[in-house]
Order: C-alpha cells, then sequence, then structure tokens
C-alpha cells in the first residue's frame, strides 16, 4: 500500500486517482469521528466539507511539519468546530483551554474488569462516551480509535502533550466514575 | 488495557458509510471542473483581450517609430556607414532616443499577456482531458 506522503507527491504531478485513494482511505475515519459530535447525517455533510479543504490546500501541504493523518483531522477537528459555533451549541472547553486540576493520578489499569464488561454494550459504550465532555471524548476516540499517539492528539487538538495527557486521564477516570 | 479500549471503540463506532467516498469525490470533480471552466474562460478573455491590444500596439507602434525617425536613423546606416561608423556614439544615442520605449514595452507586455494565456488554456485543457479519463 503506497504511503500517504507518495499519494499526495502523484496527486500533485497529475495523478488524479491518487486523490481517490486518498479520500477511499480516510473517508470512513473521518466519517466516525465526525459523527460522534455533529451526528451520522450532519457527518456526511462534515466528512465532504474536510474533503474539500483538503482537495484545495493539498498544495500548501508541508509532510515536514506534520504527518497527512494529523493534518487531515486537524481539518476535521476545525470543521466541526466552525459547525458547532455557527450552531451555537459548542461546548465552552471545546475551544478553550482550561486549568487542569491534576487529580487521582492513576496507573495504566484505571479501568477494571467490571468496568470493561460493562462497556461491552456497545449501546452503554457509546452512551457514555456521549455524555463525556467534548475534548475527553476526542481524545479517547482519537487515542483507541485512530491509534494516534498523545503527540499526534496534541498537533491535532493544537494542546500541549502534557494536557492531552491530562484529558486522557480524565476521561478514564470519568468513564470509570460512570460505569461504577 | 489500550488493546481492549481500542476493540472495544472500533467496534461501536465503526458505522460504515458506503457510497460517501464515491459520493465525495463525484463532488470534488464536479468542483474541479467548474474551477478549470472558470479559468479557462478567464484565460481565453485575458487571451482575446491581449490579442486585440497587441493587435492595436502594433499599429499604434509602427507610427511611432516613424514619427520618431527611427527608420530613417536606420536607413542612414545602410546609405551612408562611413559617417555612422565616424560619429557611432552619437548615431547610437539618436537610435536609442528614437525608439518608442513605452509603446515597445506594453506591445512586449500584451505579447506576453497573449502568450502565457495560451500556455494556460492549453494546460487547462489537458487536465480537463485528465479530469475526463478518470
Amino acid at each position: 500500500m503506497e504511503g500517504d506522503h507518495i499519494l499526495i507527491k502523484k496527486y500533485l504531478d497529475g495523478n488524479q486517482a491518487s486523490l481517490k485513494m486518498l479520500i477511499d482511505r480516510y473517508t470512513s475515519s473521518i466519517y466516525n469521528f465526525s459523527s460522534r459530535f455533529v451526528g451520522y447525517e450532519q457527518a456526511k455533510d462534515t466528512t465532504q466539507e474536510v474533503f474539500i479543504k483538503v482537495w484545495k490546500n493539498l498544495k500548501n501541504f508541508d509532510e515536514n511539519k506534520s504527518q497527512f493523518k494529523t493534518w487531515i483531522f486537524t481539518i476535521a477537528r476545525n470543521s466541526i468546530t466552525d459547525y458547532l459555533r455557527k450552531k451555537k451549541s459548542i461546548p465552552f472547553s471545546f475551544l478553550n483551554d482550561e486549568e487542569l486540576i491534576e487529580e487521582n493520578v492513576l496507573d495504566e489499569e484505571i479501568l477494571p474488569d467490571e468496568v470493561y464488561q460493562k462497556l461491552q454494550d456497545k449501546e452503554m459504550l457509546i452512551k457514555v462516551l456521549d455524555e463525556t465532555p467534548v475534548q475527553y471524548r476526542e481524545v479517547l476516540i482519537l487515542r483507541y480509535q485512530e491509534d494516534m499517539t498523545f503527540k499526534e492528539i496534541g498537533e491535532v487538538m493544537d494542546k500541549p502533550l502534557n494536557t492531552v495527557k491530562s484529558y486522557h486521564q480524565r476521561a478514564l477516570v470519568l468513564l470509570h466514575q460512570k460505569l461504577k | 488495557m489500550s488493546d481492549n479500549l481500542s476493540k472495544l471503540l472500533k467496534q461501536a463506532y465503526n458505522h460504515p458509510e458506503t457510497g460517501l467516498s464515491d459520493d465525495i469525490w463525484r463532488v470534488i470533480k464536479l468542483k474541479q471542473a467548474r474551477n478549470l471552466k472558470m479559468q479557462s474562460l478567464s484565460y481565453s478573455l485575458i487571451g482575446v483581450l491581449s490579442l486585440g491590444g497587441f493587435v492595436f500596439m502594433s499599429f499604434y507602434l509602427k507610427e511611432q517609430f516613424a514619427l520618431s525617425g527611427f527608420f530613417e536613423y536606420v536607413s542612414l546606416a545602410f546609405s551612408d556607414s562611413g559617417a555612422v561608423a565616424l560619429y557611432w556614439k552619437e548615431y547610437l544615442l539618436s537610435l536609442a532616443d528614437s525608439v518608442p520605449i513605452a509603446s515597445l514595452g506594453a506591445s512586449a507586455f500584451l505579447l506576453l499577456s497573449m502568450l502565457i494565456s495560451v500556455k494556460k488554456i492549453v494546460h487547462q485543457y489537458k487536465s480537463q482531458l485528465l479530469l475526463n479519463q478518470n
């Protein structure tokens, strides 16, 4: 499978099929990511908007600055933010940095078995995640669904590494509390 | 831990959207085609205007050359080459002075615009062909 950068280079050299391959590669991820914040119906439009922005700005993409995956997720995040802002339903914390109070520093086994048992229920998992603050949900989805590193998540969210790690930890604590 | 949560989330949030990437591709192709059409029209307009301007400027330039005495200076080089060789510095200065620089510059600019427009139109046409092939 050809890497993203190779496909971008090929597209910029005139190979249209390479852009189609990039769209095929990322549509599902962007759609599923968007749907967690704007709902499935709006996610289609948001995903389309993301790829139109990608197409328009692909010549400005700098592979030395970021990976394509983090770049496209940053665009998706901005599109979601714009949509929520227009809809005036944006949680304050989605746009602004907040003071993070370090609490309950937990080890990796933050989610015990009984919590995992409850999370097996797909409906329950979606319900619990939809109830968590947007930035925590964002970290969880990027981390566990998109397999991004904390550094990459920081690039997408434009937040320092420690903030992302704190969001992650707080998200897990919150999941634990909700499912206790 | 992360493997378990990853598996759960991937299962929960895997909502396949069949046909969405094809729809997106169709929209992008339409936008590309529209952009190419708009650009082709713009370049064609610039090309036609440049051509018209260049034709007009060519006649004007010819007139300017005639009025400034440029042709007389040139013919002097053939009819009295001895005098030209003797006073070559003055001759060259007078010859340079008789060149209608502004009109010449405007003509060159129009010619260049026209050539660039033609080049761009050919490029747009090739892109359109490429787009239709995909």
